[in-house]
């Protein structure tokens, strides 16, 4: 039996806005004919059973672009990122398009900054928007991507200073808004990269993907902090390519969002290259969140690590779903992943479900996954001490997330990261 | 400054009693110390002391400096003076030892009444008692307990202790697991902590301990009872004859 999905209003919404433009007529028209292939991703799908779209988007979230919000609602959002003092540079995008009043660019030789959003994009920018995406999230994204962050960094160059890309959505209008990245690190260089991601109250969609290029000897940590509105739908894409010795460690923290598909593809594309990807998701009420990764080890010496500390209270609902794939000729693969769930609350649910496959014989792979509720030997340890209930939950609760970050490079952003779950923290407590 | 009358013990989880009719007096100034075979129930009267949950009291009553003890939260019995030293420290990842002891010293301060101990103060104390206990600054940095050898635990058992300068020390085998110069120091540790207003009770299994921590009583307990108490010389027979004149 073949059964025919009828178009939702969401998927409507999207085919009638389309109407592509300019020098990237034609990329967002393929890529366009890709998402139309399948529509918006449903729980039938292997990879999406747990996050199904054409559910969760039952009202029609039109792509939007530009933003229809007063000034003091834009900065108030903007002054919301915790990042503030630690970046030493900012892109900021407001619903989707480029501010270059609120941002600061340094002058320097070493980097390049481009608008995503601008008629005459440089070629190491349009060179990498290519159609071609299996995933139709990241498809839908680039037939209608609306602006984002271009970096260059130069060959041999380092840029330790953190640079800090924000995306504020004001939630003013129940749409769709669409962000890309392209970040190229060429030979040798290296840099730090926090993307914020933060939004006010009410419906919408960001679909947001990023793509990072490292190429032979560079080195990139990224740190990603989404604190989307707590009705808002984050859909994000991470397109990671590893050239010979390339170096990633990538981390991020969730803890906004009504519902959040978040997917990384690490494709190894040289010999010797490592990456590291972790994650702490910080979640309650009915909070959904369903990380995706999948880890192409195409050649042979390389290293993979992936950790994800999950934390989940009241209702919220966790899924971490971690894919190794280890080509034939990928010989003395060394790659690693592990999931841990703390559920706060018989009503919370976490999923796992690790996939291996592998071709070569000559690797050493492995995962893990873990799931429970607080150590009761720890929490009576504590207490023994004079630590009351709810101090010493706090601090159970704290340490188990900054596993995740403990090995992000940057003291400020680590200090951070710490001061973000402290503050969820608090704000648990508080209740 | 406690009194134990006629303590009752079951595991919550099974029909098992554990402790069965249990009495003891331990007055401020005093160390008590109490030996027995294993599986007696010396750890399980000094959780119960601490309100580790699991076991229930089906009779008797403890009563510490006159209040209920068995009516008060496990960390209200910590800030009113009780302090257990674990016979098995327990890990906690995550948390460092330094700032675990702050928050601790802080919260009781808080129950008490007291103001919060500023950070510089802290340091030195904490530092300063390390010191006299070997405790190095790398373990203090170090998530509590994860990692520490065992003697390491026990030391900085004592550590939190002589910190948190507690009325009641409960020692549960703090002498195993310790080479002969840490028992010394943590033997030094302990009596530092004696005074006319401390009341300690000293579980053990060797007389060796009680050559350097002095018992004004020593008690023997078996199946869930003291069965016999008496002055330190207790301790000496006890180390010669074991306990079959005492198997239940
Ligand atoms: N949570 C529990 N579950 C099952 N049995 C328990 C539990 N706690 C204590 N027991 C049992 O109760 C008895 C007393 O144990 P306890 O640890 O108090 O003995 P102990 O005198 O401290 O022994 P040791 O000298 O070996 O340390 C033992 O038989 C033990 O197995
Ligand atoms: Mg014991």
């Amino acid at each position: 039996m073949t059964v025919t999905l009828v178009k939702t209003p969401a998927e409507t919404a999207y085919t009638d806005a389309f109407d592509p433009q300019g020098a990237l007529a034609d990329v967002r028209k393929s890529a366009f004919a890709q998402f139309a292939a399948t529509g918006l991703p449903h729980r039938r799908m292997e990879d999406w059973k747990w996050t199904d779209l054409r559910q969760l988007m039952s009202s029609p979230l039109p792509p939007v672009s530009g933003t229809t919000a007063s000034a003091d609602t834009i900065d108030a959002l903007i002054s919301a990122s915790p990042f503030g003092d630690v970046a030493r540079a900012r892109m900021v995008f407001v619903d989707g398009v480029y501010d270059a009043d609120r941002s600061s660019l340094p002058a320097t030789g070493d980097m390049e900054f481009a608008s995503l959003g601008s008629d005459d994009l440089p070629d190491w920018v349009s060179d990498k928007l290519v159609a071609g995406s299996t995933d139709p999230i990241a498809a839908l994204n680039l037939a209608y991507m609306s602006d984002g962050a271009g970096l260059r960094v130069k060959a041999g160059s380092g840029m330790d200073a953190p640079i800090e890309l924000l995306f504020v959505t004001t939630a003013e209008q129940a749409a769709t808004y669409t962000t890309r990245n392209v970040i190229v690190l060429e030979e040798g260089s290296s840099a730090t990269l926090i993307e914020t991601h933060i939004g006010g109250t009410g419906e919408y969609v960001h679909n947001a993907v990023t793509q990072l290029h490292i190429a032979d000897n560079a080195r990139l940590d990224r740190v990603k902090v989404q604190e989307e509105g707590l009705e808002a739908i984050h859909l994000s894409n991470t397109d990671v390519h590893l050239a010979e010795s390339a170096h990633l460690k990538d981390f991020t923290l969730t803890i906004g969002g009504r519902a959040t598909r978040q997917q990384g593809f690490i494709n190894f594309a040289g010999e010797h290259a490592e990456g590291h990807v972790s994650g702490a998701f910080l979640l309650t009420g009915k909070q959904h969140n369903d990380t995706r990764l999948v880890i192409d080890h195409a050649v042979p010496n390389c290293l993979s690590r992936e950790l994800f500390k999950c934390v989940m209270d009241e209702a919220a609902r966790g899924v971490f779903q971690g894919k190794a794939i280890v080509r034939r000729d990928a010989q003395k693969t060394d790659g690693n992943q592990s999931s841990h769930a703390l559920l706060l609350s018989d009503e919370a649910e976490f999923d796992a479900k690790p996939e291996l496959e592998i071709y070569a014989d000559d690797v050493v792979c492995g995962h893990g996954a873990t799931s429970g509720d607080l150590d009761e030997n720890q929490m009576f340890y504590l207490r023994a001490r004079g630590i009351t209930e709810t101090e010493a939950k706090s601090m159970l609760i704290g340490a188990f997330a900054a596993e995740a970050f403990d090995d992000v490079e940057s003291d400020a952003i680590r200090e951070v990261l710490g001061g973000l779950a402290e503050g969820w923290l608090a704000r648990r407590k508080a209740g | 400054m406690l009194e134990i009358k006629n303590l009752h013990v079951s595991l919550e989880e099974e029909d098992k009693q554990i402790i069965k009719g249990l009495d003891l007096t331990i007055n401020a100034g005093e160390v008590n110390a109490i030996m027995g075979p294993n599986g007696s129930g010396k750890s399980t009267l000094s959780y119960v002391l601490a309100g580790r949950p699991g076991y229930e009291v089906t009779e008797g009553s403890i009563t510490y400096k006159g209040q209920d003890l068995l009516e008060m939260e496990i960390d209200e019995r910590a800030a009113a003076g009780v302090f257990l030293a674990f016979q098995y420290p327990i890990e906690i990842p995550g948390v460092a030892t330094m700032q675990f002891l702050k928050v601790a010293l802080n919260a009781q301060r808080k129950a008490r009444g007291e103001g919060e101990m500023t950070t510089p103060d802290f340091m030195r104390l904490v530092r300063g008692k390390a010191e006299q206990l070997n405790v190095t600054t790398d373990m203090l940095k170090r998530p509590v307990n994860v990692g520490f050898s065992g003697g390491e635990k026990k030391r900085a058992e004592i550590l939190q202790m002589a910190v948190l300068e507690p009325g009641l020390c409960v020692l549960d085998e703090t002498d195993s697991g310790l080479d002969i110069d840490a028992l010394r120091v943590v033997a030094e540790g302990v009596n530092a902590l004696r005074s006319p207003d401390r009341g300690m009770l000293v579980i053990t299994h060797y007389q060796r301990l009680l050559d350097y921590i002095v018992p004004d009583r020593v008690h023997v307990m078996s199946d869930g009872k003291i069965v016999k108490s008496g002055g330190k010389e207790l301790a000496l027979e006890l180390e010669k004859d074991g306990y079959a004149a005492f198997a239940a």
